[in-house]
Parts: structure tokens; C-alpha cells; sequence
């Protein structure tokens, strides 16, 4: 029990057994319809609610695999025969980058996005997700970055350097197709994050009260892991993205090995990225996985904490390997083995799930319903990729088929037997949830034969073809090597499984109006999604109940009734707001209501402004580049200030049960302030990125810095420094007095931190460093621009609880702005204070 | 060297999967070489402990969800987490490791005594021999010849962006960045012609970059280098249309004035196994062909078409080509 | 669920606010080892490449990392081993939504993750003997 809430917690057994009076529950439905409808008519599309962003989301990441699949299955065409033309060079080199990106970018890791955004909330009995705007943001944003980067393919423009980008390649022969890559996906990459954001906070501060992390569903503890993998692992990838970008547009020679650039940065950084990537897409399956098995096996998971481990283990083995996509560089032996001793030691988690799952069938009493095929397929398939990664791992063999078509067969293995299948197997499963129908068993057999039969054929021989001496990504190749039928074989398969992929996507799409309801339950399963209501009701949840099992339909029998009668927790919207619970971290004891925003066009413009700042400067147009990019900031200060840390109409409410909750906290106890602090996490792990490049260009090379080149004014360096940290100490200090004094200190803030960007400027500027001459200059250039991109934004953040505090929307009561922005600064501080050691003291003592 | 134990199963199994090509094989079956055979080794021991594992796993897989769908002991599902999630693999990965981990350096041994030096090209090879004690290098292109049964450096770089160097038959590939050198040791076991290829992603024409390896006896290559350290010998009225053609602005013939280094080195092109980087038979036509329009034969090459020759003067250009033996 | 077994487990076992970064105790002196095997070795290879022999301090130092590393983690397993306390009740579902049975899952999570960084460290320290040579 905390201070500040009011009432009884946890609810006892005789006040959940007090029946609700059915005229009250039908008062209470009426204004939880009215307040959680969907926008009628055009203005459908301006709805924010998982249940529909999710739905678009799912479906656009479909569309998109489609699309890829077909340039796909194009390559194959092309591959049949030796020496074909059906697509020349180019074209096809276009179309592997982009089949490789596509799938990446824009299937892969959009689609746990949008499942888990779809589903989440109703695995954890929460309305929606913490931010739902946030959401309809990310989706737009991923929309317009997708399309923009697969409609480049239509213009003969496409990236076409292969989905890795390796410089020199793709600074020197790209053309605009590696902008086009560059900034179309870090757009989607920003996206992602923010996703990732929303997710973390979503199971670790949504969960219903009682769900203590030792119950809560598995998919929310992989939710939890992959979150946090994309906050550490997309952040390099930014990074090098900036840099390249920075050497296409500006010629600052990252890159560039006759002025001191290195090709290899950008390869580690990629796959310091790259890697987790591939646990990335893997483990939101395991995770649907570790959903139907229990169901299948009719018993609770055995080995609940098992899997838990593999998932964090998983988690943090998977940032030691990207190496092993580099053993073919020259690396030093002992090098590589570090890197294959890792890739080895992440069989064991791996394998421990897919125990755990085998351990549960056959404890359970199984009933293979139809997403169990889907999941044996994916064993089957998942085992092939898991053993051949095993072998890639032994760095003398990967010396062999390394960037052969053994590699090729291998990957693909793995991301159909470690992702597409389950997850096709889990749109089986979860379908009567988001549509409220299910689909054909009949045609998903048809489904999964013709796409497992066509895939075999497809890849297996490929290993073969790999070894036999064909290196990936050739456009043609000559007929007297023995490659001519296993390529015709492939080819073959290829369409055979792109049939069955078809099946699936018909049955998905296809109007099943006529369909009768199905039941609520229909692979009598456990877990809270299946409280769903059937037909569908728009407040995801009718109350939020108090969960104290893991498999609470299976082990608190009454608890489907008591939801449905609204006994539970938030079960009226008297206010006529959208509201959600709010839980602490480990157990789930609730804090707060949490008022969430609504419908809005205003996240569809910052999407679009937000895109433009991204693509215009693709095409070297920096001025409206830049007013896209201030029209962005100003719909999200819109956005900010007229839908989140409102002001209440009263300190607390009650929540139900007899409990009362405050409905505005700050600080540590709002959602805002996790949301903040863990992308500021990913802003830090990118900015370590760019100084991890300024130490490997250090260990890299000889001439870092070059002989007798200059350094930053030390003096100037640390003023600026200086400057800044005085208008982070004064942004401090207005968060604690929060009241007349801190609107003057904000405004002398914010003027520190402009002097104090402009001083670090001239302290590059005066010693007259050039960014194009060496990549020494370049790199100091980076820091100090990365420090002013975050100087604006602080400096915005500083007039934004400036105005705050003006017009009353914040006071020392309601103070969240304050506190977020205050952490904003902590993250910039720091940044600051590292960038003056690096540019002011580090070169000096490197030479 | 003599194939051991695998070999009785990789000749086997090479009926079935093996390759043959008249531009010599480039496949890990048939390997010519002591890196490729124990890495081909290697493979067979791991693809034999994937096999089992792999049918245990499904096997058992089965038999719970179709065979034996009743409970089954808590005990043993326990078992089956720690042992076939812990204690196997630890134990199997751990000697994978210790088999293969010394394999690094037995591959990365120095050499005894040739160095050679390979600078990767859009999209062709320069190749410079460096015997011991040499002080300037023997240069060739588009050909890599070694003595079998010793070991020689490969010491790797690359003109403007990456490649990877890759004779499946002897070896493992190695990167070859520009501002970089990367070193690889090849120690061929059989004599012979293998084919190599590009492996890194490089461009236009990444698919048309192969080089054939040519495995000789030592004293047969000590002679051929002694030759290729010779300038050109042939002659003839395509001399002079090569030379007023202006080819010696970037192909370098040695003995003529032609000293062009911007394409490969011609001295010796008659002599070698094929054209245009392993994609075209050393003969008149294909010469001819290439001069006339390489763009057709090679996206993006960068030699302009010479397609306004008359035919007699094609005729010699080709006849003194294939002439410089 | 009773409501007196419920406030006594809140004295009992008062919400660990750190024990949800704290079963990343183990992988993270993985993570530490692992960096600086690879981090050393990189520098090591760029300033002093050379024959085998010299490679000894190298390997010497972080073979005492590596003891250094197994000493952290089995100290981690121990401690996280009697948070699970497997042995007063011999519960490892711990499937309950009480206090008691979040406490012994976070020790249970935690000594597995301690197992796999053991192993994860150990495989990491055999190429220092297998193949210590910066050709």
C-alpha cells in the first residue's frame, strides 16, 4: 500500500463476489461505448486504438512482404538458366537490396510491432496501449518511410548495393538509391523505436493489478526482451547511417580510406545492429510459440522460468555476435574465436526454449488444433537453420560459405522456420481475437503444405548449389559448373511455396461476412485475450480485472464472468475520457488512471512533416527539408500540449473495488517519464556508437589523428561545455522550484544553451577544422553536430515548459513536463560533457 | 596430400554432387587443396552430427504431439530442458570448438617462401608474384598460378571497393578492402586448373569476376615465372594497330611502349587460361567480341568499345593478342 | 488467495524494485568479459602484432579475467541459488501471484542466467588457449 491510493487492495474474495446491479452495468457499457468509438466515416482514419492501428499496421507489413516476395520470386526467374536475360544487371541488383531490405525493415520487424500492438493490451486486460497516438504515429511514419523507399523500385531508382550498404560501394556507385536506403529507412528505424518505447513501457507499467512479473504472459516477457534489444541495437545502425549520409551529402570521408575513413566501421556497426536484428525477428516468434503450446498441451508452460532466461539470454548473447558476419575480413584469429565461441554459446538459450515447449507436450495432453502445424513446420525448418548456423559459426567452414548461397539457404531457414511460420501460425491462432472470425482450416492445410513442401524444395537445395561454388547476389551465371538444375529446382519451389503463401493471404482477406460469430474461446486457452468480446466492443476490455495466475481463464474460473458483469477495476468512463490503469514495475500494484489520447489527425501531419524533414533531403532540397522538419516539431508540441499531463478535474478517482487512484503523478510514476528515459537510453547507445568510431578509428589506423593536424580551442570547448551544463543545472533547478523563479531560470537556460551551442561550433570553426579534409576533423565535426541536434531539442523542451508554466498548464502540483524534460537534459548533459573530453582532450592524447 | 577417411565418402558423394567445368571446378567437393580438404572435413562431421540431431529432435517432436499425446513424467520433461538444453551442448559445442578453433592458425601458416599480391579491380585482378628475395614485383592479371605442395601468401587489396578472393577448390575466401591488405595463405595439394570468384558484393558485374587458379609442379612454375618476367615476343601488323589505337594508355604491354596501368597487363595474355577476368575462352573470337563491345560482355566495364575497327584490322589485333605468349 | 496470506507477504517480501535489473547481474559480467577479451585483443593485434610467444601477457591477463569473470558469476549463482531457495519447498514454477513466489522466481530466473553466462564466459576463454595468434 502506498500513500498516496486510497481504499482496499488486492480486492477480497466477498467484494468480488458482490454481484454488479445490471441497470448500473448498462449505464456503465453505454458511456465506455461512447467514449472508446471508433471516428464514423472518413474520419476513421484518424483513430488511434491498438485494435484498429494494429490492423493497419499488420496489413500494410503484409503488403509489403508481398511485394518483396515478388521481386523475389522475379531473381528466381532470372536464376532458372544460366546466362538468362530476363533481367539485367542492374535491375536485379536493384531487386536483391531491396528484397533484402523489404523484408528486413519493412516485414520483419514492423510485423512484432504490429502484432504486439495489436495484442498486447489485451494479453495484459489493458485498454490500449500507454500511447496510443504514439502508435498511429509510428504506423503513418512506417507508411510513408515504406512506400517511399519500395516505390523508388518503379522509377529505376532503387538502393542497389545490397541490403548491408557496404561503403565503398555505396558511397562511390549507389546513386540516389542509397539516400533513398539511408534515410528512407533511418525514418523507419526512428519509427521502430518508438515502438519499441511504447511496448517496454506497456508491459512494464500496464499490466493489471496483481500480474507480478513471475505471472505475466510469456509474449509480454519477449515483448519486454526484444523491446529492449531494438532500444540497443537500431541506435548503431542510426549512427552509421548519419555518418554515411554525412559522406554522400557533405563528402566527410567516414568512409573513405585515402583520407583516412575505414570501410570496416561501417561494417561493424551494421552488424552490431545486423545481429540482434536476426534474435530480433526471432524472438516475437518464440514468443507466439510459447502462446498456442500451453493451449495445444492443455497445461501451463513447464519451465516458465527457463524460458524467461533464454529470453534474456537470448537478449544479451545476441550483441556478441556480429562478428561472425565479418570472419572473411582479415580479422586476427584469436578475434574471430572470441566471436565463434559466442555464436556457439547462443545454441544453449535456443535451445532451451524449444526444449521447454517439447518438456510441455509432453507433460500436457496434446490436441494438434491447426497453428500447431504451422508450429511443427516451424520446428522442423527452424532445427534445419538453427544446425547450419552452428556449422556458420566455425570459422574455418564460414571461410568456405561465407556470401554463398549455403549462407542464402541458411538465413532463409532460419526466418522461416524462426518467424514466418510461427507467425503465420499465430494469425491462426489469434485471428477469432483481432477479427472476430477464424480462418479456414481446410485452406490453411492447403496453405501450409504447398508453402512447407515449396520452401524445402526451394532452400535445401541451396546449400548444395553454396557449396558447390555459387556466391550470392550474381545475377547470372555460366552453365558448365554443375549449378544449372539445383537452380532450376529452386526456382521451381519457389512459386510451389509462393502458392501457399497466396492460400494464406486469400483466406486472410477474403469477406467472411457471412461466417456466424465464432465462439469466444475457441482453442479453450488460458490467458487474458481471450476475455475479448465477441462481436467486438471497443473498450478492449470491459474491466480491468485483478489477475493473481499465469493462466487466469484456467485457474480463476469466475474471473470471464466478473469482467464481463464490469466488477473489476475502471469498468465507467463518468468523465467521458479514455482511461487505462497504470501498475507498479515488479508487482503490478496499481498507482494511477491514466487518462490516453484519442482520436487525432495531428499525428497523421507529424508523420507527414516528419517525413518530409527525411525524404526531401534525399534529393539535396535542404530548405523545405527544414521547414518540414520545424512543422514536425510544431504539430508534436501541439500534439504534447493539448492531449498529454492534462490537468485534472479532480486529484483522484475511483477506480472500482473500492479503490481510490490519483489521476495525474510525475516523475518516476508516470508512464511519460519510462517513455523518456528509455529513448534516452537509445539516444546514448547511439551516441557511444560515435564515440566507439572515434576509438576504432583510433585503433584502426596510424594517422588518427593525422600528423600535425589541429585541434578544437580548448578554451572555447570548454565554455561551451560549460554553458551547457550551467543551463542543465538551471533546468534542474526549475523543476524543483516549478513556480515564478523557474520561468526565469528557464528563459536564461534556454539563452546558456544557444551561447553554448554556438561556442562549441566556433571551437571547431576557429581552428579552422576542415570535415572534408581527414576523417580526424569529420568525426569531431559529428560530435559537435549530434550535440547541436540535441541542443535544439532541449532548448525546445525548455520553452515548452517555459510556456507551460505561463499559461498555467503546468504548476507544482502538475509538473510532468518539468521532470521529462529535466531527464532529457540529464542524457545531454552527459553527452555534452563526453563530447568535450573527446574533442578537446582525447585527439591530444591519441597522437 | 592423400585423402583420408572422408575421402572414400567425398568421392561418394562427389558422383552424385560433384562438379566438372571446362573453366575448371569451383566446387568444396572436390577439394585440391590441404585448407579445403580439412575443411571439407570438417563439414562432413558436422553435417553428420546435424543429421542426428536433427531427426532426434523432430523425431521426438512427433512422437509427443501424434504418438504418445498422454501426460507423460514431469521428471523426464525436466530431464529432457536440462540435458538436451544444457548438458548436450555444452559438451558437443565445446569439442566443435576445440576441433575447430587451431584450425584458424593451421590455415593462416606462414608461407614458404612466393608471396603474391592480388589488387582487386572493377571487375578483374591484378596479380604481382613476388618470389623470395624479389625487389620488384612479375606482374600478370586475371590468372593465378602456384606451386602445389607449398604454402604461398596471398596478400589482398582492392582498388576502389570491396571484394572477396575465393578459390573454393583450395580454400576459404578472404575480403580485400581498398586502403587495406588483407593476407591468406593457399597451400594446393593437386595440380590442375580450379576456378575462383568474386564473392563480396562489388557492383554491376559482381557475377562476371572469376579467376582461374592454375596448380603446377614447382619446377614447372619456377619456369613459367621466369617466362612471364620476359617482355612480350609477338609482333605483327596488330602491334601497330594497338599501339595507334592508343591501348597502351591503359593496358601495359611489356617490350612496347604501351605501359598503361589503369587495365590489366597484357604481356602474356596469349598464355593464359581465359579472358575478361574467367568469363570468356582465350581465343581469337572472344577477343575480338570483348574489343568490339565489352559493355555487352561486361556491364559497366570501363573499356570503351572499339567497334569502328575494320575487320582485317580486328583480325590482327586479335592475332597479336593471342600471340603474347 | 486469502488476504492475510497477501499482507504478510508484503512484509515479507516488500517489491524489490532492483531485482528486475538485477537477474541481468550475470550476462552483463559476460558482457564485460566478453568486451574486454575482444577490445584487448583488437589493441593488442593493431600495436603489437607478432609471433605466439609474445601474445603471453595477453593471454596470461585475460586468463585472469576469465577466473575473475567465473569467480563474479558463481558468486552471483550462489546468492540468486538462495533467493530461489529451491530446497525449503522444492517450488520451481513459482506460478502463484504472491510476493513469496515472485521473489524465488526472480532467483530462479537469475541462477539460470547465471549458468548460461558460466558457460557463455567459458567458451569465450577458448580461443585464449586454442587459437591465441593475431595472424
Amino acid at each position: 500500500m502506498t500513500d498516496r491510493d486510497q481504499g482496499t487492495y488486492p480486492p477480497t474474495e466477498k467484494m468480488l463476489a458482490q454481484p454488479v446491479p445490471d441497470d448500473v452495468a448498462k449505464g456503465q457499457e453505454e458511456r465506455l461505448r461512447k467514449v472508446w468509438a471508433q471516428p464514423p466515416g472518413w474520419r476513421y482514419w484518424s483513430a488511434v486504438n491498438n485494435t484498429e492501428v494494429g490492423v493497419w499496421y499488420c496489413l500494410t507489413a503484409t503488403f509489403f512482404m508481398l511485394l518483396a516476395g515478388i521481386l523475389a520470386l522475379l531473381m528466381r526467374v532470372q536464376l532458372a538458366v544460366p546466362e538468362n536475360d530476363f533481367l539485367d544487371a542492374d535491375r536485379y541488383n536493384q531487386f536483391f537490396t531491396m528484397h533484402g531490405s523489404a523484408m528486413m525493415f519493412l516485414f520483419a520487424v514492423p510485423i512484432f510491432e504490429a502484432i504486439s500492438i495489436l495484442i498486447l493490451p489485451s494479453l495484459l486486460g489493458a485498454r490500449d496501449m500507454p500511447f496510443p497516438r504514439l502508435s498511429a504515429y509510428g504506423f503513418w511514419c512506417f507508411v510513408i518511410g515504406g512506400i517511399f523507399v519500395m516505390g523508388s523500385i518503379l522509377f529505376d531508382a532503387a538502393p542497389n548495393a545490397g541490403w548491408f550498404m557496404y561503403p565503398p560501394l555505396s558511397t562511390e556507385h549507389g546513386g540516389i538509391g542509397t539516400d533513398i536506403w539511408l534515410l528512407g529507412l533511418s525514418f523507419i528505424e526512428v519509427a521502430s523505436i518508438a515502438a519499441a518505447v511504447e511496448l517496454i513501457v506497456g508491459v512494464l507499467k500496464c499490466r493489471p493489478p496483481g500480474m507480478r512479473v513471475n505471472i505475466m504472459p510469456l509474449y509480454a516477457w519477449y515483448v519486454l526482451v526484444v523491446g529492449g534489444m531494438i532500444v540497443f541495437a537500431f541506435p548503431p545502425l542510426i549512427a552509421g547511417d548519419f555518418l554515411l549520409e554525412m559522406q554522400r551529402s557533405f563528402d566527410w570521408p567516414f568512409f573513405d580510406p585515402e583520407r583516412g575513413g575505414d570501410p570496416m566501421l561501417w561494417q561493424h556497426l551494421f552488424w552490431i545492429f545486423g545481429h540482434p536484428e536476426v534474435y530480433i525477428i526471432f524472438l516475437p516468434s518464440i514468443a507466439v510459440t510459447a502462446m498456442i503450446i500451453p493451449t495445444a498441451a492443455r497445461r501451463p508452460i513447464v519451465g516458465y522460468s527457463w524460458i524467461v532466461l533464454s529470453a534474456v539470454g537470448t537478449g544479451f548473447l545476441s550483441f556478441g555476435l556480429w562478428v561472425h558476419h565479418m570472419f572473411a575480413t582479415g580479422l586476427p584469429s584469436i578475434s574471430l574465436g572470441f566471436f565463434s565461441a559466442a555464436s556457439e554459446a547462443v545454441v544453449l538459450p535456443t535451445g532451451i526454449q524449444i526444449f521447454a515447449f517439447v518438456a510441455t507436450l509432453m507433460v500436457g495432453r496434446v490436441r494438434m488444433i491447426h497453428p500447431m502445424l504451422w508450429i511443427a513446420g516451424a520446428l522442423a525448418i527452424f532445427v534445419a537453420g538453427g544446425l547450419t548456423g552452428v556449422m556458420v559459426a566455425i570459422v574455418p567452414f564460414d571461410w568456405q560459405v561465407h556470401d554463398t548461397y549455403f549462407i542464402v539457404a541458411h538465413l532463409h531457414y532460419t526466418v522461416f522456420g524462426g518467424m514466418l511460420f510461427p507467425v503465420i501460425g499465430g494469425i491462426y491462432y489469434f485471428y477469432p481475437v483481432i477479427a472476430k472470425k477464424q480462418l479456414s482450416e481446410r485452406l490453411g492445410r492447403w496453405a501450409f503444405w504447398l508453402a512447407f513442401t515449396g520452401f524445402n524444395v526451394t532452400f535445401l537445395p541451396m546449400h548444395l548449389t553454396g557449396m558447390r561454388g555459387m556466391p550470392r547476389r550474381v545475377f547470372t551465371y555460366p552453365g558448365d559448373l554443375g549449378w544449372n538444375w539445383l537452380n532450376m529446382i529452386s526456382t521451381i519451389g519457389a512459386f510451389v511455396m509462393a502458392t501457399g503463401l497466396l492460400i494464406f493471404v486469400y483466406d486472410l482477406l477474403r469477406p467472411k461476412g457471412k461466417q456466424p460469430d465464432p465462439p469466444r474461446n475457441p482453442w479453450d486457452a488460458g490467458t487474458l485475450e481471450w476475455t475479448h468480446n465477441v462481436p467486438a466492443e471497443s473498450w478492449g476490455i470491459r474491466s480491468i480485472p485483478y489477475v493473481n495466475t499465469r493462466y487466469p481463464l484456467w485457474q480463476q474460473p469466475k474471473m470471464q464472468q466478473r469482467i464481463d458483469a464490469g466488477r473489476y477495476y475502471l469498468p465507467d468512463a463518468q468523465e467521458g475520457k479514455r482511461e487505462t490503469l497504470v501498475t507498479s514495475v515488479i508487482d503490478a500494484h496499481p498507482l494511477h488512471v491514466q487518462r490516453v489520447t484519442g482520436p487525432a489527425w495531428i499525428t497523421i501531419w507529424a508523420a507527414v512533416f516528419t517525413g518530409g524533414a527525411f525524404i526531401f533531403p534525399t534529393f539535396h532540397w535542404y530548405p523545405p527539408a527544414i521547414v518540414s522538419a520545424v512543422l514536425a516539431v510544431a504539430c508534436v508540441i501541439y500534439w504534447n500540449w493539448t492531449s498529454t499531463a492534462e490537468i485534472p478535474e479532480a486529484e483522484t478517482k475511483d477506480a472500482g473495488l473500492g479503490l481510490r487512484l490519483p489521476l495525474y503523478v510525475s516523475g518516476p510514476d508516470a508512464v511519460g517519464w519510462w517513455a523518456v528515459w528509455i529513448t534516452m537510453l537509445a539516444d546514448a547507445t547511439a551516441f557511444s556508437s560515435l564515440v566507439f568510431s572515434v576509438f576504432f578509428y583510433w585503433t584502426a589506423s596510424t594517422q588518427f589523428p593525422p600528423q600535425g593536424a589541429g585541434f578544437a580551442n580548448p578554451v572555447l570547448m570548454a565554455i561551451g561545455t560549460g554553458l551547457v551544463v550551467a543551463s542543465w543545472a538551471l533546468t534542474a533547478w526549475a523543476r524543483r522550484d516549478a513556480g515564478r523563479g523557474a520561468m526565469a531560470a528557464l528563459a536564461v537556460a534556454m539563452l546558456a544553451a544557444c551561447a553554448g551551442g554556438g561556442v562549441l561550433i566556433l571551437a571547431l570553426w576557429l581552428p579552422d577544422m576542415d570535415p572534408t579534409a581527414h576523417v580526424y576533423p569529420a568525426m569531431m565535426w559529428a560530435l559537435v553536430v549530434w550535440v547541436i541536434v540535441h541542443l535544439i531539442a532541449g532548448v525546445v523542451l525548455q520553452g515548452y515548459c517555459l510556456a507551460g508554466l505561463a499559461f498555467g498548464k503546468i504548476t507544482r502540483r502538475y509538473d510532468a513536463p518539468l521532470w521529462n524534460s529535466l531527464l532529457f537534459w540529464h542524457f545531454l548533459c552527459l553527452t555534452v560533457l563526453v563530447t568535450g573530453a573527446m574533442v578537446a582532450i582525447a585527439p591530444r592524447l591519441m597522437t | 596430400m592423400r585423402r583420408n577417411i572422408f575421402g572414400w565418402w567425398a568421392a561418394r558423394v562427389g558422383l552424385l554432387i560433384g562438379p566438372a567445368g571446362c573453366a575448371g571446378n569451383q566446387s568444396m567437393f572436390s577439394p585440391a587443396g590441404v585448407d579445403a580438404l580439412a575443411t571439407l572435413n570438417l563439414f562432413w562431421v558436422m553435417l553428420a552430427g546435424a543429421v542426428v540431431i536433427w531427426f532426434a529432435l523432430n523425431g521426438l517432436f512427433l512422437y509427443v504431439t501424434r504418438i504418445h499425446v498422454g501426460k507423460m513424467s514431469r521428471r523426464l520433461a525436466e530431464a529432457v530442458i536440462i540435458g538436451g538444453g544444457i548438458l548436450f551442448p555444452l559438451v558437443v559445442l565445446s569439442a566443435l570448438l576445440i576441433y575447430s578453433l587451431p584450425m584458424m592458425g593451421e590455415q593462416r601458416a606462414p608461407d614458404d617462401g612466393l608471396r603474391v599480391r592480388v589488387t582487386a579491380e572493377r571487375w578483374w585482378w591484378r596479380v604481382e608474384y613476388w618470389p623470395d628475395g624479389a625487389t620488384a614485383p612479375i606482374i600478370a592479371a586475371n590468372e593465378l598460378r602456384l606451386p602445389v605442395d607449398q604454402r604461398t601468401e596471398i596478400e589482398l587489396t582492392a582498388g576502389e571497393v570491396i571484394h572477396s578472393f575465393w578459390i573454393p577448390a583450395l580454400g576459404g575466401k578472404t575480403d580485400m578492402f581498398p586502403g587495406r591488405i588483407t593476407r591468406m595463405t593457399l597451400a594446393p595439394s593437386e595440380t590442375g586448373t580450379f576456378r575462383g570468384q568474386c564473392a563480396e558484393f562489388c557492383g554491376l558485374s559482381h557475377a562476371l569476376m572469376a579467376i582461374p587458379a592454375v596448380i603446377m609442379e614447382p619446377a614447372a612454375f619456377d619456369g613459367w615465372l621466369r617466362e612471364q618476367a620476359l617482355p612480350a615476343t609477338s609482333s605483327g601488323a596488330g602491334r601497330a594497330v594497338f599501339l595507334r589505337e592508343g591501348c597502351g594508355a591503359c593496358h601495359a604491354v611489356r617490350g612496347t611502349p604501351a605501359a598503361g596501368r589503369v587495365g590489366p597487363d597484357l604481356t602474356h595474355l596469349g598464355g593464359r587460361t581465359a579472358l575478361a577476368a574467367g568469363i570468356l575462352p582465350m581465343t581469337a573470337d572472344a577477343l575480338r567480341a570483348w574489343i568490339t563491345n565489352p559493355e555487352a560482355i561486361k556491364p559497366g566495364a570501363e573499356m570503351p568499345a572499339y567497334d569502328h575497327l575494320d575487320e582485317s584490322d580486328l583480325a590482327a589485333l586479335a592475332a597479336y593478342l593471342m600471340g603474347l605468349k | 488467495m486469502s488476504h492475510d496470506k497477501q499482507t504478510s507477504d508484503a512484509r515479507q517480501f516488500a517489491e524489490e524494485s532492483a531485482s528486475l535489473t538485477r537477474i541481468t547481474a550475470a550476462p552483463l559480467a559476460w558482457a564485460a568479459h566478453f568486451a574486454l577479451c575482444y577490445g584487448a585483443a583488437a589493441v593488442w593485434c593493431v600495436k603489437w602484432p607478432g609471433p605466439i610467444g609474445q601474445m603471453l601477457p595477453l593471454r596470461v591477463g585475460l586468463g585472469v579475467a576469465t577466473v575473475v569473470a567465473l569467480a563474479i558469476i558463481g558468486w552471483l549463482g550462489w546468492r540468486s541459488w538462495q533467493q530461489w531457495d529451491l530446497l525449503d519447498d522444492y517450488d520451481y514454477e513459482h506460478e502463484m501471484g504472491v510476493g513469496e513466489d515472485r521473489h524465488e522466481f526472480l532467483g530462479h530466473a537469475a541462477f539460470l542466467l547465471s549458468i548460461v553466462s558460466f558457460v557463455g564466459v567459458f567458451f569465450t576463454s577458448l580461443p585464449l588457449i586454442f587459437a591465441a595468434t593475431c595472424r
